[in-house]
């Protein structure tokens, strides 16, 4: 069974049909949204069942697309992209679950959440230079529609600064591609990977177009100011699915593409990648410390959090040894899972917030742990997370990338600092809406309800997991990385 | 003998069809003069499907039956089948109905004549039917606008036709033949060679509305009726292509004209774009956009002979092209001209928004629409023979484009300030033809797309 084809196209194929139908109220409409996620959840299982294997691609699966020029309709896994794609279903169900309140154009919405699910997780286990193309460019559109018909006051302007500045920042990976094609006359990612077609200053210039383009989806410093105006104008899911998967995108691509088609440029540029990463993660760092809007300083603690991304991948391209090489990467990769699980929990929790206050300010509130304890704990949990506690999902992730730092460019260390401003960060805002005397204007708000708390409590469960014991994520991951770059 | 006019069936089944057409329009009977025009159309597409792999000439190797000439028919043929249900829906009843239909296929005959050319005189005769067929299209509503688009597009044909026959002069002298083929003798001869060359650049780039030969383009698409407007933008453009493959294909490229070609492309789509980001118009909006694409579709022409892309890379993006800018066109047929027209539409009527959207997405460049494919191919062109400079620029034209698109999109979706009555632009349901084009246009837009296999190389 073509189990990556199908988990790719059920959530598309299921919004056609929703358009088909001729009755398409908000409660068809979340019906067909929430079955689909979760069957879509159910066959990324079984993909997961089936495992990945060491050194090259598991589940390849493909079938001729356009022979002219050598393109192929070619879906694959490795350590790197299975635990991504099962992120993605999961995240995907939840927002289907969290949007089951939405009433205005709920079909329309569930439609465009559910062509954003078919090209994330086609652009995660896309293997053709071609298709990846089009599942990571069609995912923009998907979004600045979320952004421009279901965000708040000022979507207008955030989805179309979104879309030119997204826009602009793939259109150089289309260049790459191109000369990655004509370099090697097939647009075969594995052969891509095998024996990169590009070196000296093509592979050095197709470097730099690449770099941009996932630069600017990562977002890192100074190609991030997109991030902010789009977080805070979308809509709770879109949010979610933006920090949570489509983040992802940038980092996935930096490692599948510029880290593994044009190694040795990489390796050359390494320090200035990882100057670039240090930067970002201090940098977002300090300026989620400065924002008093909840669901900003969230947003800039995701360029903190994608630093170290980075950072783990330009060391990984420093290290001299395969096991240092391995840690960065098997860092980096848990890193991109854990802040999806975390900073997903986050926007969920202030989408919530926004729900019952219609604001985000933190200084509007105050003492709302005895209104909300669950909301509030679940909040705390989720922040301490973010801000790299051992037993919580970001610690074994930073933990290894820092170690391989510290071994091979220990300048870079300086990015540790980061950390210790996100948790100030942090316990400010947990102090300001959750302790402290209790706000009046608040004393009628509701604690969660039953559908919030599916919707959460499976994202806590994952950050203790992950925390406590990642060993069962971080061997898949380490099933590829300890072969790559030897 | 036998054997050229079997090749010619396509042409002559038009030539044909056209006269009948004018002998029905003295009866006044439009719509059989509709019906004529796009049987003979649907026919003569079936007829050049039989002859596709074909490469030869007829009449002594003055008129080209290859793969340049078949894909053109492919093209063209129902392109102009679809513009003429479009010209229905627009004037249907009113005066004259019926000449407007001769006309046009009378000008898709130059179209094919200059997509065919292999002969200097060929070429001027496409040119000359293609214009004087097309002035009087655009002067057909006779008022203010219409004459002085007609005008502005007569002067500027009549100059650079003749700037264009003065100059090929000057290759017949050089190579004593008016045979493109023969155009290899001219190797060494740079004077004579540029002479030509120039002449050549502004008699075709008028046809295809390049930089800075543009001028007429937004009065007349602005005079004319919108679907007069639509064809002209496709059609005559796309052929102009055609005719620019055909007869740089023999000229050797160390004569410089790759460089030339591409300069005035980086221009073209470059000035297209940021005029049409002036634009309230929705015709002269998209008759700019027109000028950029023509840009792009120069890109394929400048990789002429050095990339195997650059001759696929014109077919499915003049494929492409055509289905579009007709669908876009048709959807301001049923909106309104004015880009407040497009307010609320989107919610109003749902489908036909998502057809604009379609179009304007796929004249940007996004996958997996037909759009995409087409500048894909164009792009790989251009780098394989060395452009990269111009794939850059044509990539940084694309995010211009989209600010173009954009602003009709987001009017399209704002969420309705006043009273929800207000919006929605004239509520009139688009009629049958219309629907038809449009769905048509989508379907190829969208479908030779994501089933992009179908597209040849």
């Amino acid at each position: 069974m073509p189990l990556l084809t199908i988990a790719t196209f059920l959530p598309i194929l299921a919004g056609l049909a929703l358009i088909a139908v001729p009755d398409r109220s908000a409660r068809v409409a979340h019906g067909v949204s929430i079955a689909a996620t979760a069957a879509t959840f159910a066959v990324t299982l079984a993909i997961w069942t089936r495992g990945v294997t060491a050194g090259g691609f598991a589940q390849v699966e493909e079938i001729a697309w356009i022979p002219a020029i050598g393109a192929v309709y070619r879906m694959g896994l490795d350590g790197l992209s299975m635990p991504l794609v099962l992120l993605t279903s999961l995240l995907f169900l939840l927002c289907a679950i969290y949007s089951a309140r939405i009433g205005e154009r709920a079909a329309s919405y569930v439609v465009l959440m559910l062509m954003l699910e078919t090209t994330s997780l086609g652009t995660f286990m896309a293997l053709d230079g071609l298709l990846f193309y089009v599942f990571f460019e069609v995912s923009l559109v998907g979004m600045y529609f979320m952004i421009a018909g279901w965000g708040y006051e000022d979507r207008q302007r955030a989805a179309l600064m979104f879309f030119l500045y997204t826009f602009l920042g793939s259109l150089p990976l289309l260049l790459a591609i191109i000369g990655l094609y004509l370099g090697s006359g097939s647009f075969d990612m594995r052969a891509w990977i095998g024996a990169p077609p590009l070196t000296g200053l093509a592979g050095m210039l197709a470097l730099i177009a690449m770099l941009f383009t996932f630069a600017v989806k990562i977002p890192a410093f100074p190609v991030h100011t997109w991030l902010p105006t789009a977080h805070v104008q979308a809509p709770t899911a879109g949010s979610v699915i933006l920090a949570g998967v489509m983040l992802k995108f940038g980092t996935y691509g930096l490692v599948r593409f510029a880290f593994q088609m044009t190694p040795d440029a990489f390796a050359q540029a390494g320090q200035v990648i990882l100057a670039f990463g240090v930067v970002s993660a201090l940098y977002g760092a300090f300026a989620a410390l400065a924002q008093t809007d909840l669901k900003k300083m969230i947003a800039y603690t995701s360029v903190n959090h994608m630093g170290y991304v980075v950072i783990g991948v330009a060391v990984a391209a420093l290290a001299a040894e395969p096991r240092i090489r391995a840690i960065a990467l098997d860092g980096a990769t848990l890193q991109m899972v854990s802040h999806g699980l975390v900073t997903g929990a986050l926007f969920f929790l202030v989408g919530m917030l926004q729900d019952r206050a219609h604001s985000r300010d933190m200084a509007g509130f105050g003492g709302l742990l005895g209104r909300v304890p669950w909301l509030g704990w679940a909040f705390i949990l989720s922040a301490f997370g973010s801000l790299g506690l051992p037993g919580l999902a970001h610690f074994p992730a930073e933990f290894q990338i820092f170690l391989a730092t510290l071994d091979t460019a220990p300048w870079a260390i300086v990015a540790i600092l980061a950390i210790v401003v996100t948790a100030a960060l942090y316990l400010r805002a947990i102090a300001a809406v959750f302790l402290g005397p209790e706000n009046e204007k608040w004393s009628a708000m509701p604690d969660l309800d039953r559908r919030e708390m599916t919707v959460i409590v499976p994202l806590l469960i994952l950050t203790v997991l992950i925390g406590v014991a990642p060993g069962w994520l971080i061997d898949i991951i380490h099933t590829t990385m300890a072969g790559l770059g030897n | 003998m036998q054997h050229d006019l079997t090749l010619l069936a396509p042409e002559l089944l038009l030539a044909g069809a056209a006269m009948l057409m004018v002998v029905a329009e003295m009866a006044h009977a439009a719509r059989l003069v509709l019906a004529i025009g796009l049987v003979a159309l649907l026919a003569a597409t079936g007829l050049t499907l039989g002859f596709l792999d074909a490469d030869t000439t007829v009449f002594g190797g003055t008129y080209r039956i290859d793969l340049i000439a078949g894909w053109a028919k492919l093209i063209l043929l129902p392109g102009t089948a679809l513009a003429l249900l479009m010209a229905r829906a627009e004037i249907a009843g009113r005066a004259r109905e019926g000449s407007v239909y001769a006309l046009i296929m009378l000008v898709t005959l130059g179209a094919l004549m200059l997509s065919g050319a292999g002969d200097m005189m060929v070429l001027v005769i496409g040119v000359v039917m293609t214009g004087i067929g097309s002035f009087a299209l655009v002067a057909w509503p006779r008022d203010d606008a219409a004459t002085e688009g007609a005008m502005k597009y007569l002067v500027f044909g009549a100059v650079t036709g003749s700037v264009m026959i003065y100059g090929l002069t000057f290759w017949f002298g050089g190579t004593g033949s008016t045979l493109f083929a023969a155009l290899g003798r001219l190797d060494g001869q740079t004077l004579v060679t540029v002479a030509g060359l120039v002449a050549l650049i502004v008699g075709l780039g008028y046809k295809a509305a390049l930089v800075p030969f543009h001028f007429w383009a937004p009065d007349a698409y602005d005079g004319a009726p919108v679907s007069v407007a639509a064809y002209l933008s496709v059609i005559t453009k796309v052929a102009a292509f055609f005719a620019f493959a055909q007869a740089l294909r023999d000229l050797p490229r160390e004569a410089g004209w790759p460089l030339a070609l591409a300069l005035i492309a980086a221009a073209t789509m470059t000035y297209g774009y940021l005029a049409a980001l002036a634009q309230t118009n929705l015709v002269r909006l998209l008759a700019y956009s027109s000028v950029a694409q023509s840009g792009y579709l120069l890109m394929g022409v400048v990789a002429l002979g050095v990339s195997g892309f650059a001759v696929p890379g014109l077919q499915i993006f003049g494929g492409a092209y055509v289905a579009m800018n007709l669908g876009a066109f048709a959807v301001v047929m049923a909106a309104g001209r004015a880009l407040g027209d497009l307010e609320g539409m989107g919610r109003a009527r749902p489908w036909l928004g998502a057809a604009m959207v379609v179009f304007l997405l796929s004249l940007t460049g996004i996958p997996p629409l037909f759009g995409f494919f087409g500048k894909l191919y164009l792009f790989t062109a251009a780098v394989e023979a060395g452009y990269l400079w111009l794939a850059v620029i044509g990539i940084l034209n694309s995010v211009l484009a989209l600010g173009v698109y954009l602003r009709l999109v987001v009017p399209m979706y704002r969420s309705p300030a006043g009273a929800p009555g207000q919006t929605g632009g004239p509520a009139a349901p688009a009629g049958l033809p219309l629907r038809a084009v449009l769905a048509l246009c989508a379907a190829a837009t969208v479908g030779l797309g994501v089933f992009a296999s179908l597209l040849p190389g």
